[in-house]
């Protein structure tokens, strides 16, 4: 059975993926390819999933990494769907441009 | 030392903060825009940010990590090498490039699980993410690509040429950075009670007669092997023995759940994809 | 044959109005319309007639009987039910609605043949019957009221029944408005009795009035008298809210034979007389209702003088006579106010029915100065309204003589008990008008039927065509082939006129026995009526008994009347000129009603209109203005944050993401 870690080290950890979760929020908000907006947005689950596992290890509980099983599983149907309407939205216009569609503003 | 600073903030917040602007200005510089691009200037000032950031906690770090020091050299280098490439990702202009340095910070990424000694989901992501979701994004990229020649920088759509608003979004994401890096860098004790219970405790309450099965498999692969017969079998739980138990024990409506959910994806997915969609004529598309 | 069976009176017309609107949807069906109209009355009728056999004829002492049919209104304390009181009184009233009702249901199954409306007419009438048997049978105040306000409903229908022509509309307005003023009183009335009395059922309220008298009641109560007064004033076009009246002549002419005559306009003298225990709590309430009901009489007696209209000329005719009702029950003759009801039905009845006849046959031509001889035309219905005309005058034995006679004489004995010279003055009233209907119920006559024979057809070409489509060709064997010519009508609609002017002449020598015993057996019995009829039979004029004083008078200004019409509109017309022509103005004021019309547009309407104006002006401004403040200052807010909701994904995503930031801040300062 391992050690618990250092509360540090837990930081250290968390500050990667702090750092991903980050990147993949300005990746999504700066990139206007709605593809690549959905792959910032799997970044994004990619830092949480190490967050999970860094508090798992830190708690030596391992419904942390059960959690980030579940995680996976959401994030490919939410791949799956969203791609499906992606392709559905480019064929519609042609384009894979998020600022075309704005038909919802107010 | 930690411990007994509690809430208070510490002096390497500051060190943080100024980190956080850093790599802000780092980070702006690389996005993608018209005209002059200033982008071995960013990654150079990022890369030193991080490792100048590194270097200032390096000075707090306990003599017990809580891991082996090697493992923890391991740390700086996996970690480097996902943001690096999670930097590439939300730069780079060609999708499929963007693409190809997702699946390289996601093997950087599982080089962390592996640190944290959580080999099944490391694998399992790799396999999944690395494997087949980047699989099928590559698949609707080239699907949904609008020119032919992608491999052309001046044919690059200018939806992937130009970042949409860099000095906002990267505000606001070091911003929400500089926020997160302050609560996470006020650490909290860990929660002795929070612990699994003992590989010990586990074998003797649900895995009673694990011992005598592993003990036959054991006389059988002997047999074979003509090996020695081993005498017993006091081997400790391994990662993935433990996430299955956990996940069947502990979560099995989510678990039904989680299958309920995949499969309404696997349905919605089929039906979005069936869905006949005219091209819209009436509005051409600003591009 | 029990009493339950009383019940069906209102609800067989009821049945008959769902009916007949049913064939108003399925036009195939609309020939059934009238028949099933007839008959429902007819049916009520019929068992009117057992009811009063099985009431009056096996006890004439009969006491009221109540017959509930179930549970209306329940709450607390207070209680109506759908239940009908039957005595005496309300058998007189259901007999002259289900007879005169069948009457005229058939006379207008041939009047309005082929009107458009034919189904819808006949669901109207239905419905009215309904009402207005409910309001006779009511066993409480509010039933009736329930009734009164159908009756007012189905006047409004009938009277804008040409919904196509501008005037009928307004007329079916103007009486519907003006029934809401003498309503509201009314309803008050109704509502302070409950409040007064703890019951507005007829039985327990008569029992606690019989313990009452004018002295020891309360203000409260004496003011209760006064405020149904009103309702009866509006419902019965008297005085001031007469005006509705001569406007509801806009209905087919059945309509104002059944509704606007016989009927409906009957509806307040008999509230009066039903609840006249009521009134006789207030020494001022009878006194008030003679005077206005003689004033009434007098000043629509002289209107008619001048009209040419023929219905108008029996529509001021009947506010008068309505008035003579509303005399008779001020001067406690409630048996003379019921008598004159009863048989005025008959013979108003058949002179609007006679007049209808006219205006069919002259395709909707109304004006007198453009018709004249009409007998040699028309020579049935020439001497059917003849004999209404008589009876109308007041010419001996006929029914109106007994009835005008009757009430004359009670307010004359009256005077004279009590030596009370405004109930002499308001005899004299009674006879000067007793004079002037002769002479205008005569003047119409001779005027349409005697002379040469000369008159202009109206407008009305399609209604005359669409009549002569809908006779069958075997049954025209008065009609003439050429329907643009006048015509004498066909004997459906003359054979219920032959009955109304039976009646019209007989009904007062048959009944003027049978009937005051009747009404003196119900709750319109004047309290010290013993008394009163001891003195009467004392009282003497030059020396002969009253009564048959009163008759030998009234029979001589009848004559005269009559007389003075013939001379002027029959032998000598250039005279009548001659004569009007010396009064210019006096004719010009009665031609002109009075000016009350203009008077009450100037005084009222105009002022109200300009009320309602001002208030739509204020609505507008001020309250229109602060709901729509109300609704800019949200929008203003949207204004602000419109721009963050421009469907741009990205910008949603910045908010997102610095929102998150800023609440983690919280959190974090918060917890620090």
């Amino acid at each position: 059975m391992p050690q618990p870690i250092d509360p540090l080290t837990l930081a250290h950890f968390q500050m990667t993926a702090a750092i991903l979760f980050v990147m993949g929020v300005i990746g999504f908000l700066t990139r206007r390819n709605l593809i690549i907006m959905f792959l910032c947005t799997e970044m994004m689950f990619q830092g949480i999933a190490l967050s999970l596992l860094a508090f798992s290890r830190f708690h030596l509980n391992h419904t942390g990494q059960t959690f980030v099983i579940f995680l996976l599983s959401i994030a490919a149907a939410e791949a799956a769907l969203a791609l499906a309407l992606v392709v559905l939205l480019f064929r519609r216009k042609r384009t894979l441009d998020a600022q075309a569609w704005t038909q919802l503003s107010g | 030392m930690i411990q007994s600073s509690g809430n208070t903030a510490l002096p390497m917040q500051y060190a943080l903060y100024i980190a956080s602007a850093f790599g802000a200005l780092a980070l702006f510089m690389m996005m993608p825009r018209q005209g002059y691009n200033p982008r071995k200037i960013g990654a150079l000032i990022g890369a030193m940010t991080l490792g100048a950031l590194w270097l200032c906690l390096a000075e707090y770090l306990p003599d017990t990590l809580g891991i082996e020091r090697a493992a923890f050299a391991y740390y700086y280098i996996f970690s480097f090498l996902a943001i690096a490439c999670a930097t590439r990702v939300i730069t780079h202009t060609q999708p499929v490039h963007a693409a190809l340095w997702f699946v390289m910070m996601v093997i950087a990424s599982v080089g962390i699980f592996l640190i944290l000694d959580a080999e099944f989901i490391a694998f399992a992501t790799l396999i999944i993410y690395g494997g087949a979701i980047l699989v099928t994004y590559l698949f609707v990229i080239m699907l949904a690509s609008e020119t032919s020649d992608a491999q052309a920088p001046q044919h690059t759509p200018i939806y992937d040429r130009i970042a949409y608003e860099p000095v906002a979004a990267v505000a606001a994401g070091f911003f929400l950075l500089a926020v997160l890096l302050t609560a996470i860098f006020t650490p909290l004790p860990s929660n002795p009670d929070a612990h699994s219970p003992s590989d010990s405790q586990i074998i003797a309450s649900t895995l009673t007669n694990r011992a005598a099965r592993r003990l036959a498999q054991q006389a059988e692969f002997d047999e074979i092997a003509n090996l020695p017969t081993a005498l017993a079998d006091n081997r400790s739980l391994d990662n993935t023995e433990h996430v299955g138990l956990d996940l069947f024990r502990s979560h099995p409506l989510g678990l039904e759940l989680t299958g309920v959910i995949l499969l309404v994806s696997l349905v919605g997915a089929v039906v979005i994809a069936k869905l006949r969609v005219e091209p819209d004529t009436a509005e051409p598309a600003p591009a | 044959m029990t009493l339950h069976t009383a019940s069906w009176i209102p609800w067989l017309p009821a049945l008959a109005a769902v009916l007949c609107g049913l064939c108003c949807i399925y036009r195939p069906l609309r020939i059934l319309a009238a028949p099933i109209c007839i008959l429902s009355i007819l049916a009520a009728f019929v068992i009117t007639c057992c009811t009063y056999s099985n009431i009056v004829d096996t006890d004439p002492h009969a006491t009221a009987h109540v017959v509930k049919l179930f549970t209306w209104i329940s709450v607390a304390g207070f209680s109506a039910d759908m239940a009908y009181y039957l005595d005496p009184l309300t058998m007189i009233m259901l007999i002259v609605v289900t007879g005169v009702g069948t009457l005229v249901a058939i006379y207008a199954a041939g009047y309005m043949a082929g009107d458009r409306g034919y189904a819808r007419f006949f669901a109207a009438v239905s419905l009215f019957i309904f009402a207005m048997t409910t309001l006779v049978m009511a066993d409480n105040l509010l039933l009736l009221y329930l009734g009164w306000e159908g009756v007012g409903l189905c006047s409004y229908l009938l009277i804008g029944f040409y919904y196509q022509k501008p005037s009928a509309v307004a007329a079916a307005k103007k009486a519907f408005i003006v029934n809401r003023i003498g309503d509201l009183g009314f309803a008050l009335g109704i509502m302070l009795t409950y409040q007064q009395f703890g019951t507005i059922q007829y039985a327990p309220l008569f029992e606690i009035l019989n313990t009452q008298s004018p002295s020891t009641a309360s203000t409260a109560v004496q003011v209760i008298p006064f405020l149904l007064m009103l309702g009866a004033f509006g419902k019965s076009a008297q005085l001031p809210l007469y005006v509705w009246l001569p406007d509801a002549m806009e209905g087919p002419t059945p309509v104002s034979a059944l509704i606007h005559a016989a009927t409906m306009v009957t509806a307040g003298v008999y509230m009066i007389a039903r609840l006249f225990p009521l009134f006789e709590l207030s020494p001022y309430a009878l006194p008030t209702v003679a005077c206005v009901g003689a004033a009434t009489a007098l000043f629509a007696g002289t209107i008619a003088l001048c009209q040419y209209d023929i219905k108008r000329i029996y529509a001021y005719s009947t506010i008068s006579q309505l008035g003579y009702m509303f005399l008779g029950l001020g001067v406690l003759s409630t048996t003379g106010a019921m008598f004159h009801l009863f048989t005025h039905a008959f013979f108003k009845a058949l002179l609007f029915l006679t007049a209808g006849s006219v205006m069919h046959s002259l395709a909707g031509q109304l004006d007198l100065r453009h018709m004249s001889g009409m007998r040699r035309k028309m020579p049935v219905t020439c001497w059917l309204m003849f004999a209404g005309c008589l009876a109308l005058a007041g010419f001996p034995f006929t029914a109106g003589f007994y009835s005008k006679d009757t009430i004359l004489a009670d307010t004359l004995a009256k005077g004279l008990n009590e030596h009370n010279r405004l109930y002499i003055l308001l005899a004299v009233v009674g006879l000067v008008t007793a004079f002037l209907t002769a002479f205008y119920t005569f003047r119409l006559w001779f005027r349409v039927f005697m002379g040469p024979t000369k008159y202009d057809m109206g407008d009305e070409h399609a209604h005359a065509h669409a009549a002569q489509e809908a006779h069958p060709p075997g049954h025209s064997d008065i009609t003439v082939e050429h329907h643009h010519d006048a015509h004498e009508v066909n004997w459906l609609m003359n054979a219920p006129l032959v009955v109304l002017a039976t009646g019209a002449l007989l009904a007062g020598y048959l009944a003027h026995n049978w009937l005051p015993e009747l009404v003196l057996n119900s709750s319109a019995t004047p309290a010290h009526l013993g008394a009163q009829h001891a003195a009467e039979h004392q009282t003497t004029l030059f020396g002969i008994d009253l009564h048959l004083a009163m008759m030998i008078i009234s029979s001589g200004i009848a004559v005269l009347g009559i007389a003075t019409a013939a001379y002027y509109h029959w032998l000598n017309r250039p005279a009548a000129d001659r004569v009007a022509a010396q009064w210019p103005s006096l004719v010009r004021i009665l031609a002109n009603k009075y000016y009350v019309d203009e008077f009450n547009n100037r005084v009222i309407v105009e002022p109200l209109r300009l009320l309602g104006y001002l208030c739509f002006v204020f609505d507008r401004l001020v309250i229109d203005g602060i709901v729509n403040l109300v609704g800019f200052i949200p929008s203003l807010f949207g204004l602000a944050i419109r721009p963050t909701q421009r469907g741009n994904l990205q910008g949603y995503g910045l908010g997102m993401a610095t929102g998150t930031a800023v609440l983690v801040l919280i959190v974090l300062v918060a917890y620090a």
